[in-house]
């Protein structure tokens, strides 16, 4: 049964305006199987995923289901032959019950009177939450008071209820807790016991080594091969990947670490987090760890000024500091890279000059006047230091890749020559060469006394990076260690409230 | 040095301010012209310009069509623009007609001070101008033409007193837009009248802007606090048509007459189905026929009189 | 390359769109295409355009201001006053804008400390300036205005031969266009329409630029009206109905995005030159009133899908 080919794409070719974006690509995806599809960002793997999908045409190559050759021009239609996707960001209406989102466009009527059936709906919801053994949610429940776990599953079992035979799930780990990347991992094992397909698209290779059974590559659009997990490495990926040898992952730390920068004392937010204290050095990289909702953003924006805080004490270089607004952050140059760029990092039509420039306009500008020359001579500087792949400065940012959109964001920062800067989950949703461009920058930062603080759910980033590591659980500090004696381990009993350093 | 430009500047000061003027430039070299169309041209190949008020309202739609017929019936040309109520629309719809090489102006004032900028532009092009139904503060006009509403207000007095006899009683007064001429002047002959009589009593006297929704608005405001209302006068039949629905859900329709101005179609069916008591048809088609007249007379060169009264009518 | 091409060709949309108006009435009419009428035409759209400058910049912020109107009333009104109890006629006018920056400020004030919606919010003070307009008036217009040379020349005054209110209206767009595309605010009003979040967490003190934005609206709106006032030499109560329509077309069929962040000024002057054109060619030919708003509903829509298609 394993061996059977439920979709089968081969020779696909595609190309926008002329410009090529797939190129002679297979795809075969077999009867109850988890197929990793990976690839760096622009390699193509959201063309595929769209053209087996109908949203896309092809200009070349053909796609079998069943072994039938065939031609969606609709999503409808590959919805109808059991093929459906499920979206990074969930299409699920947060003001509706769970119900109603199950049978979104689908309701179920008294005949053809239009009237709801709300009593079968129900039923039908319930049923298919239990058949993925999920019991915690009431159909009646609003989508919007769930986690994004089981908003998750809300969209799988609407899937299943098509009767799908095929699921593709787009980055389905990016938003959700541990806790729930198990569970999701258990549903996935069991729709591949029923026979269901998955097609799972991630840019974490722990859990593509945790969950799949095979796994194609692709490379600017190019087809680069596939392999059974079990037969594969690591390095391998990363080499068909990246089509090159990427070395080691993370940098080799070289910073001297210097005098207290930062430090924070009792930090406090109602309902939130209380009595968080850190600090950190010049030259020094903080990891600080802990799971979704433990409220490691929240400290760093109350830090920053986003937020008001409700008690505690911010220094630095031991001189307390009144911060109410982000420009009072930015005024004593602490600069923060945000952990969602669409929504708080970029101004996603505007260009990278402007982008760029929003941080830096007091430096390039006189008498509130914008001097061009200057202001052209700092963004050119940023965007080659850090080597922003782009055709012009004054492309908008969102024509760029997650990787180089992020190093946008960098650079606004590096202008304003932090002395303190914060980063908050900097290589979410960023291929892997550009991780690796990360990581540098970083370091080379903190070789130039910069004190860094890094808040990151990926443990082998914070173990690879950071100089110490906090954890944070429920808003409380539960263990500070040193990065020699960090381990994977230590870090998840406190991050999940199992271990708390008595102080 | 320092002189030189002392001078310069104050010489740049004298001919920008010297350049700053409230004519416009060349206005007064054309009369020639003009004088040179009055003696050539045949009557067949006079065209008039005419700036409505609004076209929002049957009366002035009636005075549009009076016009236009009118102007057929004569053979001449004419170009209407519709300022829709609103002042300044009405000075850039004159200024468009004086692109027009028109040879008269008609103007229909939205209001008689703000409508002078146009009338000057006029004048300054030496176009004559005649203005019908409300008149314009100042500016050079020709004649005027409107029905005579202080006497239109006073035959709704008198009517009013002749139904409601000796015993008088208590009235309510619906007036036009505030400052618009027509509501000034109805409303001054409806109380030249009224205010001698001390059996009779206006208990409200609000606007309801010549609106048919705001007559009906404002009066189901005003019985609320007036049940014993025995009849009401409205500066125009929209209003007055207004004041009859809400009588009419008050259930008070029977009890109360109502008096219009203007005797638009839908007025003139309500009086004839008894819901209103009286209108007071003021004649659109003949003040507009008035006004072509006068333009033909001006364009052949002759004298009018500074105002020509329309007859009024009133319609029970 | 073609990318290029396109965004080119969006920017420079509105303008085909208004020199193809231009050529079209041209032919149609022989009084369209005379400098008088041109001259003319200038005047007739320098309200609507002075208003729609200052929409712009509220739209940038992906906010709208529906109070201009009313406020453009408001501030004729009072400044009417000021000038016919024989105020100084340049202290009454300087007062007259303040107004206008005060009330514009108060709208700012209102969405961003008070947190309401501006569409909420400006429709409230429309409603609240028209009532405040009728009470101070008592619903008639304000008569006897200044004799001064320099209120009259505001808006029937020539300069050579270009009339004043052109002037004022060609100056206040070179210092918006200066302020908007050269200074740090104007940088801020785009960033704050574009992404306020990310805006705010890059140190821009978005309420500030927000009510900055709203101040300058009713500085303009009431600057408007005083233009409106000296040439009608009386402030209707009435003024300035349905303005606030008119000034949105305006920077709508300019290209600029009612979500905020993206536009430009020199389509919103593009946009108010398309309307006024459009009715005063309308006008020439005869057309009827009736029919000339539905030519302008089917620009406005016309200019609005052109721009979605380049998304």
């Amino acid at each position: 049964m394993r061996q059977t080919p439920f979709v089968e794409m081969t020779g696909i070719d595609k190309a926008f305006d002329g410009n090529k974006v797939l190129q002679n690509v297979h795809l075969t995806v077999n009867k109850g199987e988890v197929h990793a599809l990976m690839g760096e960002n622009g390699a193509g793997k959201s063309t595929l995923i769209k053209i087996m999908c109908g949203v896309h045409s092809r200009d070349a190559g053909e796609v079998k289901v069943n072994n039938e050759p065939i031609v969606f021009k609709t999503p409808k239609e590959a919805e109808e032959r059991g093929i459906n996707i499920i979206h990074q960001e969930l299409n699920i209406i947060p003001e509706l019950t769970v119900t109603q989102n199950m049978f979104l466009g689908k309701e179920l009527t008294y005949g053809k009177t239009g009237i709801l059936n709300k009593q079968a709906m129900r039923k039908a919801t319930k049923k298919s939450l239990l058949e993925l053994g999920v019991d915690s949610i009431h159909p009646d429940e609003l989508a919007g008071n769930l986690s994004v776990g089981q908003q998750q599953m809300i969209e799988i079992a609407r899937a299943l209820a098509t009767k799908s035979e095929l699921i593709v799930m787009d980055e389905p780990t990016a938003a959700l807790t541990d806790r729930e990347i198990e569970s999701l991992f258990e549903v996935i094992n069991s729709l591949r016991d029923r026979g269901v397909s998955i097609i799972y698209v991630s840019h974490r290779m722990e859990e593509i080594f945790a969950i799949c059974d095979r796994i194609t590559v692709l490379r600017d659009g190019l087809y680069v091969g596939t392999e059974v997990i079990k037969e594969t490495t690591f390095d391998d990926i990363v080499r068909m990947m990246v089509g090159r040898e990427l070395g080691e992952r993370f940098p080799t730390r070289h910073a001297e670490i210097g005098d207290v920068v930062l430090s924070v004392e009792n930090l406090a937010l109602a309902g939130v987090f209380k009595d968080v204290s850190f600090h950190v050095r010049a030259g020094e990289i903080l990891g600080v760890a802990g799971l979704m909702g433990a409220g490691r953003t929240e400290v760093v924006e109350t830090i920053f000024g986003y937020r008001k805080k409700e008690q505690g004490e911010v220094k630095l270089h031991g001189k307390s500091i009144e911060i109410n607004h982000p420009v009072d952050a930015v005024q004593h140059g602490i600069a923060f890279i945000t952990e969602d760029r669409k929504d708080k990092g970029l101004l996603i039509d505007a260009s990278i000059r402007d982008n760029v420039a929003l941080t830096n306009l007091s430096t390039i500008s006189k008498s509130g006047v914008v001097i061009r020359s200057k202001e052209k001579s700092l963004v050119d500087d940023l965007v080659k230091r850090l080597h922003v792949r782009m055709a012009h400065v004054h492309q908008p940012v969102k024509s760029l890749s997650g990787g180089n959109q992020q190093k946008v964001v960098i650079a606004k920062w590096l202008g304003i020559q932090p002395q303190v800067l914060i980063l908050d989950e900097p290589t979410r949703g960023v291929d892997i060469g550009a991780k690796k461009e990360i990581y540098s920058i970083m370091n080379e930062l903190s070789e130039n006394g910069v004190a860094i603080v890094m808040i990151s759910s990926e443990l082998p980033e914070v173990l690879g990076i950071s100089d110490r590591i906090m954890v944070l659980h429920e808003g409380k500090v539960m263990r500070k260690l040193q990065r020699e004696e960090a381990d994977q381990e230590k870090i998840m009993l406190a991050a999940t409230g199992r271990y708390h350093d008595e102080k | 040095m320092k002189r030189i430009i002392t001078s310069f500047l104050a010489l740049t000061l004298l001919i920008v301010l010297g350049a700053c003027s409230l004519d416009k430039p060349g206005s007064d070299s054309d009369d020639e012209a003009t004088d040179d169309n009055a003696t050539t041209e045949e009557a067949s190949e006079l065209k008039v310009g005419f700036s409505i008020s609004t076209l929002n309202n049957p009366f002035f739609v009636d005075l549009r069509n009076g016009a236009e017929d009118a102007a057929e019936a004569e053979d001449i040309d004419i170009v209407v623009a519709d300022a829709q109520d609103d002042a300044s629309k009405q000075i850039n719809d004159i200024e468009d007609l004086l692109q027009q090489n028109i040879d008269v102006l008609i103007v229909n004032p939205t209001e008689g001070e703000s409508v002078v900028a146009g009338i000057e532009a006029a004048n300054n092009a030496d176009i004559p101008v005649i203005t019908v139904d409300r008149s314009a503060a100042s500016g050079e006009i020709v004649t005027h033409i409107a029905s005579d509403n202080v006497r239109g207000g006073e035959m709704a007095a008198e009517h009013i007193e002749e139904i409601l006899g000796a015993d008088g009683g208590k009235l309510i007064e619906l007036e036009g837009i505030s400052g618009a001429a027509s509501a000034i002047e109805r409303g001054e002959g409806f109380h030249n009248i009224i205010d001698d009589l001390t059996e009779f009593d206006i208990v409200a006297s609000q606007t309801a802007n010549f609106d048919r929704t705001e007559g009906l608005s404002v009066t189901e405001n005003i019985l609320q606090g007036n049940k014993d209302v025995q009849a009401i006068f409205a500066h125009n039949d929209e209003m007055a048509l207004g004041a009859v629905e809400a009588l009419e859900s008050q259930g008070m329709l029977d009890d109360v007459i109502v008096v219009g101005f203007d005797a638009t179609d839908d007025a003139l069916v309500a009086v004839e189905d008894d819901r209103m008591e009286a209108t007071i048809a003021q004649q659109p088609d003949l003040i507009s026929e008035a006004a072509i007249q006068a333009a033909i007379d001006i364009y052949n060169g002759e004298d009018l009189e500074d105002f020509i009264p329309v007859d009024l009518e009133l319609i029970k | 390359m073609r990318n290029k091409l396109s965004e080119n060709i969006a920017k420079i949309g509105p303008l085909i769109g208004l020199v193809f108006i231009v050529i079209l009435l041209a032919f149609l009419s022989d009084s369209f295409l005379t400098v008088d009428n041109i001259l003319n035409l200038l005047r007739q759209i320098s309200i609507n355009a002075l208003i729609a400058f200052g929409m712009t910049f509220v739209i940038l912020t992906a906010g709208i201001d529906l109070s201009v109107g009313s406020l453009l009333a408001l501030g004729s009104a009072l400044t009417a006053g000021m000038l016919s109890s024989g105020m100084d006629p340049i202290l009454a006018i300087f007062l007259g804008l303040i107004i206008g920056l005060v009330l514009g400020a108060l709208n700012g004030l209102i969405i961003t400390k008070g947190k309401v919606a501006p569409f909420i919010a400006t429709l409230a003070t429309m409603t609240i300036f028209r009532g405040a307009t009728l009470v101070y008036t008592d619903g008639k217009p304000v008569t006897g205005l200044s004799d001064s040379v320099l209120f009259q020349m505001m808006g029937k005054g020539y300069f050579f031969f270009i009339p004043v209110p052109v002037i004022i209206m060609l100056v206040v767009f070179l210092v918006l266009y200066f302020i908007l595309h050269n200074t740090v605010f104007g940088r801020r009003v785009y960033a704050v329409g574009g992404n306020e979040e990310a805006a705010t967490l890059s140190g821009v003190k978005s309420d500030r630029i927000k009510i900055l934005v709203y101040s300058l609206t009713g500085m303009l709106a009431v600057l408007a009206g005083i233009i409106l006032t000296s040439r009608l030499n009386s402030a209707q109560p009435t003024a300035g109905t349905m303005y606030e329509l008119d000034a949105i077309a305006a920077v709508v069929i300019g290209g600029t995005s009612l979500m905020g962040g993206r536009g430009r000024i020199t389509g919103t002057l593009i946009g108010a030159l398309i309307i006024g054109v459009i009715s005063n060619g309308l006008n020439l030919l005869n057309v009827s009133s009736f029919y000339q708003q539905i030519v302008k509903g089917a620009v406005i829509l016309f200019a609005v899908m052109l721009d979605r298609s380049r998304d």
